[in-house]
């Protein structure tokens, strides 16, 4: 039973980075300890990897390791999930049943995408935790004791979570005993080269090492500039695909040309946001341009105000015309010298060819 | 002459952390510090390391001062452990629990808290 081998193993941590050497020395001094701990990043960043290796490396390998996914589940069901019902606690419940956290007893569990929890139920789970494991079955009388080492992750900003009211900062305390913090990939691309070689080798294996052609130098540099939206798993997405259909530079260019594409939407979504914006907004009258800030004047407002709104049109007819500025500045009715003055005062910046 | 009691300091705060090492230093004691959990606890585990007493902020980087102070209770049960926080009380009561000697809110002053270090090592 205490034999590892029997238990499904993650992958190791593959990485090279100081993110990721920081995380294997963190893991190596908390596995022991059973604290509740939790690991934040960006969705495919290797969380789940992280809890699979906190559970290999402590005392509880071999035992139970129990994942729930806290966002897939509506609020009542994750909670029968998690602690379980006594048969008739409620229509539908013909038999009892146990719950993840009970079923977890003397392992791991794995509160996935803990920021979706509910705040009904983030209640009940500190409860939980601060009676040291103990609970209650719906519909049972009866407290149940489980000796359960709760490791959760999120890709949420659990702060901002907890300012907009959405996470309770009592639980937040409470789960963070242990912080993990996983950067996304784009943040350490020498980490990409090991990955690759690491999946490369694991999906050959899968394939029967077929006659694969495989990424060569060259495709790799190109995937170490290119930006990874998801992480990890986009990589392993990418690799398969790139080991099975070949043609890794044409796998590269449409990854580029999506980029690009998201990079356009997410700058158009941008400025016909700034379009419905309200003047108050616009100028920052709540903010940095506050009336009771002490560089406040009407004049300052003014010129602030002016300055948006020059901004926007002279970008906008600048787009138009292609960036001819000797075209801009006849349609704009102001001198060629004015405009070059106004570009360079204001900011505005050509778009990237 | 006598030998120095030795302090490990953790603090996440560079101007505390300076500010404590400083001032225990010229009381004469030996002073380590740590900026965060991690390193702390590398220092704690050390395996030639023989801290007398040892202060820890609660909120910090990867390792909290919470999970300082059960592992140090667990392992070190005689090593005495002073918290110090400026976050209002989870994190406080979290202390407590975790068996910390004594938890002290900031700001304080620099002769309470060595009061409370004499005390604690009953010097
Ligand atoms: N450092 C790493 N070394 C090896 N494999 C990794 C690493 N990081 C991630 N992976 C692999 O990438 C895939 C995605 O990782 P994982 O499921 O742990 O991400 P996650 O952060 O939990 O994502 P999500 O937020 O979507 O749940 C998995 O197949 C995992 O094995
Ligand atoms: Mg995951």
């Amino acid at each position: 039973m205490n034999d590892p081998s029997k238990t499904k193993l993650g992958p190791p941590i593959v990485g090279v980075s100081k993110n990721i050497e920081r995380v294997r020395e963190l893991i190596e001094h908390v596995a022991g300890t059973g604290l509740n701990t939790v690991v934040f990043g960006e969705s495919g960043v290797g969380k789940e990897v992280v809890a699979q290796n906190l559970y290999q490396k402590s005392p509880r390998v071999g035992k139970p390791f129990i994942k729930i996914n806290c966002a897939a589940l509506p609020e009542g069901l994750l909670e029968s999930e998690l602690f379980g019902y006594e048969r008739g606690a409620f229509t539908g419940a013909e038999q009892k049943k146990k719950g993840k956290f009970q079923l977890a007893h003397s392992g791991v569990l794995l509160l996935d995408e803990i920021g979706d929890m509910s705040l009904p139920l983030q209640a009940k789970l500190l409860h939980v935790l601060q009676s040291g494991g103990e609970f209650s079955p719906l519909g049972s009388e009866k407290e149940v004791k489980a000796d359960t080492w709760v490791i959760a992750a999120t890709n949420h900003d659990l702060k901002r979570d907890i300012e907009a009211g959405k996470f309770r900062e009592d639980l937040y305390y409470r789960l963070n005993i242990i912080k993990i913090y996983l950067a996304p990939l784009r943040e350490r691309p020498e980490d990409i080269p090991p990955l690759i070689n690491f999946y490369v080798k694991e999906y050959s294996q899968m394939l029967n090492n077929r006659n694969l052609e495989k990424p060569s130098p060259n495709v790799i540099e190109r995937m170490c500039k290119y930006s990874w939206p998801g992480n990890v798993r986009e990589l392993q997405n990418v690799l398969k695909r790139m080991l099975v259909l070949g043609d890794c530079s044409q796998i590269l260019d449409e990854l580029f040309n999506s980029e690009k594409i998201t990079a356009t939407q997410d700058g158009a979504a941008d400025s016909s946001m700034s379009q419905h914006a309200s003047l108050t907004e616009i100028i920052d009258l709540e903010g940095a341009n506050s009336p009771d800030s002490q560089s406040f004047s009407l004049k300052t407002a003014k010129k602030k105000a002016v300055e948006m709104v020059e901004r926007e049109i002279i970008s906008h007819v600048l787009e138009k015309t292609d960036w001819n500025r000797s075209k801009a500045s006849k349609i704009l009715k102001i001198s060629y010298k004015t405009l070059l003055y106004k570009i360079s005062d204001l900011n505005i910046v050509p778009p990237e060819k | 002459m006598k030998k120095p009691f030795k302090l490990l300091i953790i603090d996440d705060s560079e101007e505390i952390l300076t500010a404590l090492t400083n001032y225990f230093s010229q009381k004469k004691y030996e002073v380590a510090s740590a900026a965060n959990g991690l390193d702390g606890l590398k220092q704690i585990e050390a395996k030639d390391a023989t801290f007398d007493l040892i202060i820890t902020d609660l909120v910090l980087p990867n390792i909290s001062g919470v999970a300082i102070i059960s592992i140090v209770k667990k392992k070190f049960p005689e090593t005495p452990v002073i918290a110090i926080t400026g976050w209002g009380e989870h994190p406080e009561s979290l202390a407590k629990e975790a068996h910390a000697d004594f938890v002290l809110e900031k700001p304080f002053k620099l002769p309470e808290l060595e009061q409370l270090v004499k005390k604690l090592l009953k010097q």
